[in-house]
């Protein structure tokens, strides 16, 4: 039997697609079904007076949900600081206040008129320097939700004996998901039992957060995926809201109830990359051989905690990017606003120290008067060598093999030799980014997750994987089945994924953290290995063919399952007291090179070639896997120039996607992607994750185009023409 | 949300436009609203993201999309020797698009019609439709503006024709009374081949609102300009028609024309703000570019 | 409202009201989920389908204007048996990852493949311009497209 791994199976979820069969959350109808809608403060923080039911509307069969309604009035996450609905004060624009639901769409979209929040306004917290001033305390007293301190060497006082000392402060906004699919739950109650079906990527998240909230064990409730239309990080804690708020309305009413997001709503209730501002200050020696850096990293959590404490580790984690260090101090801060809560989104905080360092880079070689790639490679980390957290490299460190083959792809070095080219009132320049992700939950994160697989044997010759993991598009169900299937050595037509849910498959851990195929699928591997040489022993031990040992095997339920537990490596040891150690178990690495035209006369930035040549171990399927670069590359393209989320007291001016601006296909460049394989031996097959990598090397390599297109230094995403524009009048352009 | 309100919305798609013209008047006479409905391009956003209405106060939906009478496109001579363009208001922009009339004798109106959202939109939006709406963001209503067209006002009461420049009165404001729609819109015709220009600055390549939009067309006769027409979106309450700019242009020999008379003359003809797709300062900077980018051309041409 | 219409080959006599949204109607009347809503506003052509063969955004659409008008869905491609050449290469390309945006983009896709049977990469992509998809790139899709033309050239 050939090998799967490595092969373009294509998507078994595919047919489905195309044929407009798959079924997503606002497909289901359920008999007798209500829809439900929330009521959201308007203002961005306040004291929340009360909530008046206009008396002159008929309410009849409109089922209403508040605080009061709320068994366990808070979300189960990190913290339990965020209400599932606000009681006695607003935090931030966009709260959720109250619910309503009715069988008839046009009567609840009248009630929602006849909805009063009777709330007294406070002075809103709402940038990151209003927070760090604290002259509002909206958490402690210093609006602080996390802080990290990471140390290697002498820290970041060396940074002053060094020859050459640069500068620099880096800044992102917020970037919205879009997944083209908005947030929808359908809930309902089996007697005692909670069943919940939507769209999300983590249902064992969802089924603690009912738990919690309802006082439920794990038998009494059930959380299933739907087809998921795009999830990005933005349906890993969010969908948790959701489907809490249809379960209230469900067990209120008695009825089941759908609870679908329009746009913008969505836009402006959900959960957002988190704005960020990096301060950098580097020393190196005169060659160009980097010895101390200083890093402090502000992130903006918005009104609760969420997951920011996670998000501002990775952060903090990458913000020395892929490079080699003497000396090192990173300082992260996270603090509150009364902005909407942000949280997951694909890179997790490493897009934005990932900019930073870039830019920082591309700085220090300017300096210097050298190729900011020039200046990378020299400082590039090579098996060996040790990380800021003060980990060895021992295996698996592609990026000089990304560098080379991106390099040789775009033309980069003679493309870049050459200066900038101006036709006319166009200018074409190119640039680089050198990056790095870390795959699978930080540190000890996997050891507390546990995560489990499941693979049965079926009756036929046909196998079954069960596990937690979702395809959101990333393709899960198509390479696990890969995985299995080399595993069994079997046809990947004949292994089957089951459908998440909480009654039939084992908690994985969440879809998050590149960690799909390097930890989770690395059990599905064993699994499926587990039970060939049960297969093996059946057939030695009977005299019996593969096929029969396959029969009897299935047929037996003490026999039939391998369950498997994930064991992380031995010899990845983190400390969390001092933050250092073995921050992941493995790195994905890679390079992009973006090819960029810049009208010089409106500023507009065309990125006409990209090149991006990403290490992910080993290729489970080179078609999915190259959609996760492109799909990851655009996604930082769209960040880097058109993305920008403008608010104004603490609320969102363009939640649609009239104004919110992602890229379409007359936006997107041409793309060249190249694979590297330096394989990860705990990976299956030697894979790592790729997931997130592609989010984190965009913007600064298109950043680095426009510079050499225009000679304009930008240091804040997203780069509109109207930010080049001003760069052009204070600086003077071509 | 409210799309769920749509249901009760009265609807009605008269057979001719005689008939249509007099349920309009019927109903302006007793004050009662009319939706008339083309490509829906601009009602269906509205409806989406206004509130729930209450059931009586909602208009009729009077759907004039599939009226022949305001769906021709043709080219015909007019009394002064010239041709003229006539197209429907319900025409859409993807017909007007694909005419090769339009195509060979009014390119700056294909080129326009290109750069209209993407294809569904196209496919479905009309210049009778983007002028009624009034946006001053509205491409095709810039394109009309540089054309000099005349737009085509029928009622029961008969037609009237108003200049562009006579049809806007203010921010979404214009001259159409209640029981009056556009039939028409008629474009005296520069000859085949006149330089013109089509340039959308918009927010991405698709699906865009302008920041700035320019359009211009020329006739240049022994170094001057014969004719000049200018139009610009979204740097004013309605689409501009740079009449400063305009004199210039015609006012001396293309060579006497600097880019610094052309920056003074555009900076006084637009009132850009400020909102939530971009700067006031930035669209005053892409203006005087892009309108000195054409003279440029003309100078060279 | 009364409308006759011809849905993926089927002539039809529907009651619905008539400013109610296309979208609105195929999906919950006549249970064609697959054309999707996205936006609502006519910004992601998630809800793509053909209209007497030319592709628009049905939730800009009002049912009393379908009247003896033709409507193609993502349903109408193909059957249950097979799948279409675009439709398998949308697969084998990998140029549906999650699939929302799946069915508007095959229908804008098919829409050009009927009028240009061997488009150009930059005809590709301003055919589908008006349908957003997040996970792709674009790049995949655009190659489906190609790789589909030459398929169905190759059809006897």
């Amino acid at each position: 039997m050939a090998p799967s791994i490595g092969t373009s199976v294509p998507r078994v979820d595919g047919p489905a697609k195309v044929r407009g069969s798959a079924r997503y959350v606002d497909d289901l109808v359920l008999p007798g079904m209500l829809h439900g809608a929330t009521v959201r403060s308007d203002v961005a923080r306040g004291r929340l007076l009360g909530v008046d039911l206009d008396p002159a509307f008929d309410w009849t069969g409109i089922t209403v949900v508040t605080a009061d309604d709320v068994p366990v009035n808070a979300v189960p996450l990190i913290e339990n600081d965020q209400p599932v609905l606000a009681k006695d004060e607003i935090r931030h624009a966009y709260e959720p206040v109250a619910l309503l639901a009715c069988e008839d769409r046009l009567r609840l979209a009248q009630a929602m008129r006849h909805v009063t929040l009777r709330v007294a306004p406070l002075p809103p917290v709402l940038t990151i320097d209003d927070a760090l001033a604290a002259r509002e305390a909206i958490r402690g007293a210093d609006n602080v939700i996390k802080r990290y301190r990471i140390t290697k060497g002498r820290g970041g006082a060396a940074v002053e004996s060094c020859e050459v000392v640069v500068r620099g402060v880096y800044e992102t906004g917020w970037q919205e998901h879009v997944y083209i699919e908005p947030n929808g739950m359908v809930a309902w109650w089996d007697g005692d039992t909670a069943r919940v079906e939507g769209s999300l990527q983590c249902p064992y998240y969802v089924q603690k957060g009912i738990k919690g909230v309802f006082g439920l064990p794990d038998e009494g409730v059930d959380v299933t995926q739907a087809v998921t239309g795009g999830g990005f990080g933005g349906k890993e804690e969010y969908p948790t809201l959701v489907a809490l708020h249809a379960l209230l309305l469900a067990r209120k009413s008695g009825r089941p109830v759908k609870l679908v997001y329009g746009r913008q709503e969505d836009v402006e209730a959900s959960t957002k990359r988190h704005p960020s501002r990096v301060e950098i200050a580097s020393g190196c020696d005169r060659d160009g051989t980097l010895r101390a850096v200083s890093v402090r990293v502000l992130f903006d959590g918005g009104a609760y905690v969420t997951l920011t404490p996670v998000v501002l580790s990775r952060g903090a984690l990458h913000a020395c990017g892929a490079y080699r260090w003497e000396d090192v101090t990173v300082e992260a801060l996270a603090v509150a606003t009364n902005t909407p809560p942000n949280g997951a989104f694909r890179g997790f905080g490493a897009p934005q120290t990932v900019w930073a360092i870039e830019r920082h880079l591309d700085r220090v070689a300017r300096t210097l008067g050298v190729d900011p790639v020039t200046l990378k490679r020299k400082n590039l980390l090579r098996l060996g060598d040790t990380t800021a957290t003060g980990q060895t490299l021992k295996e698996s460190v592609g990026v000089e093999e990304c560098v080379e083959k991106a390099l040789e792809a775009s033309g980069y070095l003679e493309k870049r030799a050459r200066g900038p080219i101006v036709t006319g009132r166009t200018a074409r320049g190119i640039g680089a980014a050198v990056f790095l992700h870390g795959a699978g939950f930080t540190g000890s994160g996997e050891k507390y997750l546990k995560g489990k697989v499941a693979v049965d044997l079926l009756p036929g010759g046909r196998a079954r994987v069960r596990t937690a993991s979702t395809d959101i598009g990333q393709g899960t169900e198509t390479v696990f089945r890969q995985i299995a299937a080399d595993g069994l050595g079997i046809g990947v037509e004949d292994v089957d994924f089951a459908v998440p849910s909480t009654a039939n498959v084992p908690d994985s851990g969440p879809t998050v953290a590149s960690r799909t195929v390097m930890v989770v699928g690395s059990i599905v591997d064993a699994a499926a290995r587990e039970l060939r040489a049960r297969l093996e022993a059946e057939e030695t031990a009977c005299g019996a063919t593969r096929s029969a040992a396959w029969e009897r095997l299935a047929a037996d339920p003490a026999r039939a399952t391998s369950l498997v537990q994930y064991e992380p490596p031995p010899g990845v040891v983190w400390d969390d007291a001092t933050y250092s150690g073995d921050a992941y178990p493995a790195y994905g690495w890679a390079c992009d090179v973006a090819e960029v035209e810049v009208d010089l006369d409106t500023f507009e930035t065309k990125v006409t070639g990209f090149w991006a040549a990403v290490d992910v171990g080993r290729v489970i399927n080179p078609t999915l896997c190259a959609g996760q670069v492109e799909g990851g590359t655009l996604q930082a393209i769209g960040w880097a120039l058109t993305e920008k989320l403008v608010t104004k007291d603490g609320k969102i001016l363009n939640p649609r996607m009239t104004n919110y601006i992602v890229p379409t296909s007359l936006d997107a460049p041409p793309f060249t992607t190249t694979l590297v394989e330096a394989a990860y031996s705990r990976g299956p097959g030697g894979a790592k994750g790729v997931g997130e990598l592609p989010m984190d090397g965009g913007a600064p390599a298109v950043a680095a185009a426009i510079e050499h297109a225009t000679g304009l230094v930008l240091d804040r995403v997203p780069m509109l023409p109207e930010d080049l524009f001003e760069a052009s009048v204070k600086g003077g352009a071509r | 949300m409210s799309v769920a309100g749509l249901a009760l919305h009265p609807f009605t798609a008269p057979k001719s436009l005689d008939e249509a013209l007099a349920l309009l008047a019927e109903r302006a006479a007793k004050s009662e609203k009319t939706v008339l409905l083309a490509g829906g391009t601009d009602w269906f956003v509205e409806r989406h993201v206004a509130p729930a209405e209450e059931a009586g106060t909602l208009p009729l939906v009077l759907d004039v999309s599939r009226l022949d009478a305001l769906r021709g496109i043709s080219l015909g001579g007019d009394t002064l020797g010239g041709d003229t363009l006539r197209i429907g208001a319900a025409a859409t922009y993807l017909e007007i698009r694909k005419d090769a009339r339009v195509a060979a004798r009014c390119p700056l109106l294909a080129a326009t019609a290109r750069d209209v959202g993407a294809l569904q939109i196209q496919a479905r939006g009309t210049l009778g439709g983007n002028l009624a709406s009034g946006s001053p963001a509205a491409d095709g209503v810039t394109a009309l503006a540089a054309l000099d067209a005349t737009l085509v006002l029928a009622s029961a009461r008969g037609t009237r024709r108003v200049p562009i420049s006579g049809f806007y009165t203010g921010y979404r404001k214009s001259v159409l009374l209640a029981d009056e729609l556009v039939e028409a819109v008629e474009v005296a015709l520069p000859p085949e081949g006149s330089p013109f220009a089509w340039r959308k600055v918009g927010t991405r390549q698709a699906q865009a609102i302008s920041k700035v939009a320019f359009a211009g067309l020329a006739v240049v006769a022994g170094g001057r300009l014969a004719r000049l027409g200018l139009g610009m979106a979204s740097v004013a309450p309605t689409v501009a028609l740079l009449p400063t700019t305009r004199a210039l242009g015609l006012s001396k020999p293309l060579a006497e024309i600097s880019d610094a008379d052309v920056e003074k003359a555009v900076l006084a003809d637009v009132s850009p703000i400020d909102d939530v797709r971009s700067t006031a300062a930035y669209r005053r900077h892409v203006a005087v570019r892009l309108v000195q980018r054409f003279f440029g051309e003309l100078r060279g041409s | 409202m009364s409308v006759t219409l011809t849905v993926n080959g089927s002539l039809l006599t529907l009651e619905a009201p008539p400013a109610a949204r296309l979208l609105d109607v195929l999906r919950e009347r006549l249970g064609l989920t697959g054309t999707k809503e996205g936006c609502g506003e006519g910004e992601c052509g998630a809800c793509t389908v053909l209209l007497d063969g030319v592709p628009v955004n049905a939730c800009l659409v009002a049912f009393g204007q379908c009247d003896g008008r033709e409507v193609t869905t993502v349903e109408g491609l193909g059957s249950t048996a097979h799948l279409t050449p675009l439709q398998e290469a949308m697969v084998t390309e990998g140029g549906a990852q999650c699939g929302i945006c799946t069915p508007g983009m095959l229908l804008s896709a098919e829409a050009l493949l009927r009028e240009r049977p061997r488009p150009t990469e930059p005809e590709i992509r301003e055919a589908i311009a008006g349908n957003v998809c997040r996970c792709t790139g674009y790049q995949r899709i655009v190659n489906a497209v190609s790789e589909a033309a030459k398929k169905r050239e190759a059809l006897p």
